[in-house]
């Protein structure tokens, strides 16, 4: 983003970077940067936060009121509260299947009720449905794999498909509200659901794949974090 | 850290707060040091007309999710609902979880529009624009200079670029 602040401010725009990593905009040293100590994600800090996401948005803006000739780096002195958590966070559901299809059928209705709440969601990037994303990486490395459909080379399509099973999850986790951290969601996911195990055996069986390219994902899928090794 | 001439800083520094191996994924992440200063004066907060940019490789949902190191962008006009963006930045070294629950957490659109509402601004861009991020800047110039022709061809003076 800082490579293009310098492009668009040649080209005879006013820029302003809101910068997560701080070091980089140190070294690129784009016309005028805002450092926001938020977590990485979250540019404009807090969900559903019109005043803050205001604040931070003002700030940037403010810097183009600056007289300066030089690059210009400032600091939002807000912190979120985003890391501390949600105590009273549970998963709206009981998950007790004993199989991921069954599983993710259970979790169809939550993920049904956390659409009306949020009032929209962004599952959709593989092109499936909820079921059918599962069935694809369940069956992947299997003797009888489903059929990819046209317009994406199969080992894409199983990383955008395990990115919609976990923003399936994540979305339905927020179903009655709530406002649990990144890491109470991903505790939840990688440790107590099918889903997340299936993901995690995915990964481990695509680090020993045949497939260079499906190796190649295999780093991609999971956080670091949250790999068996850790867990 | 060496700190580069003539930029202004003070002393809060937060990637040690980031968990391994990011943060020495983030570390080394190969930075350009532009020589080059290009400023365009601002213009006066009532003559700002504002556009963003993001990294997070958005998309209109039905559109081809962008790839690692994709050299292109997606224009996402205002008429495009909140629930057809999809983020195709697929990446585990940052968040979404935030963005699933508010679009504005990433691409702060609803915010501009309310900057505008009020007179802080003279107007939110018809048309917002992303990259995928970790693409190398080089990559990115011819297609950052043709999107930065476009805001200019339709009004835009300022440019909010937002990376995840």
């Amino acid at each position: 983003m800082s490579g293009l602040a310098h492009f668009l401010e040649d080209e005879g725009l006013s820029t302003i970077v809101v910068a997560l990593v701080r070091e980089h905009v140190v070294k690129m040293s784009p016309p005028r940067a805002l450092w926001v100590p938020f977590e990485m994600g979250r540019p404009f800090a807090t969900p559903d936060d019109v005043e803050l996401q205001q604040r931070v948005l003002k700030a940037a803006l403010a810097l183009l009121d600056e007289p300066t000739s030089e690059p210009l780096l400032q600091n939002f002195a807000e912190e979120s509260s985003d890391l501390q958590g949600d105590l009273n966070w549970g998963f709206p559901g009981k998950l007790d299947a004993d199989s991921v299809i069954a599983e993710a059928q259970s979790v169809l209705p939550i993920w049904h009720k956390a659409q009306t709440r949020i009032n929209r969601t962004s599952f959709g990037i593989s092109g499936f449905s909820p079921e059918a994303a599962i069935e694809f990486i369940h069956r992947y490395l299997s003797p009888d794999p489903m059929p990819n459909p046209k317009g994406m080379a199969p080992v894409s399509r199983a990383r955008f498909t395990i990115d919609d099973i976990k923003v399936f999850y994540f979305e339905a986790a927020l179903a009655n509200g709530g406002r649990p951290s990144s890491f109470q969601l991903n505790e939840w996911f990688w440790k107590q659901t099918l889903a997340g195990k299936m993901i995690l055996d995915f990964q481990d069986a695509a680090r020993l794949s045949n497939d260079k390219n499906l190796r190649l994902i295999a780093g991609s899928l999971v956080p670091p974090e949250c790999t068996y090794e850790y867990l | 850290m060496a700190q580069a001439a003539g930029v202004r800083v003070t002393d809060m520094v937060r990637l040690n707060d980031i968990p391994e191996p990011e943060r020495s994924y983030m570390a080394e992440l190969e930075c350009i040091p532009y020589k080059h200063k290009p400023f365009t004066k601002a213009v006066a907060p009532n003559q700002r007309h504002v556009a963003i940019v993001s990294s997070a490789g958005l998309i209109i949902r039905g559109q081809r999710p962008m790839l690692s190191n994709d050299a292109g962008y997606r224009s996402i006009a205002a008429d495009v609902a909140n629930s057809d963006i999809l983020c195709s930045h697929v990446s585990v070294n940052f968040d979404r979880t935030g963005f699933q629950q508010d679009i504005n957490v990433m691409l702060p659109r609803d915010r501009l529009n309310e900057l505008e509402a009020d007179g802080s601004i003279a107007k939110a861009a018809d048309t917002h624009y992303a990259f995928m991020g970790a693409t190398h800047p080089d990559e990115l110039e011819d297609k950052a200079r043709e999107v930065g022709r476009s805001m200019l061809a339709l009004g835009v003076n300022t440019v909010v670029l937002a990376p995840v």
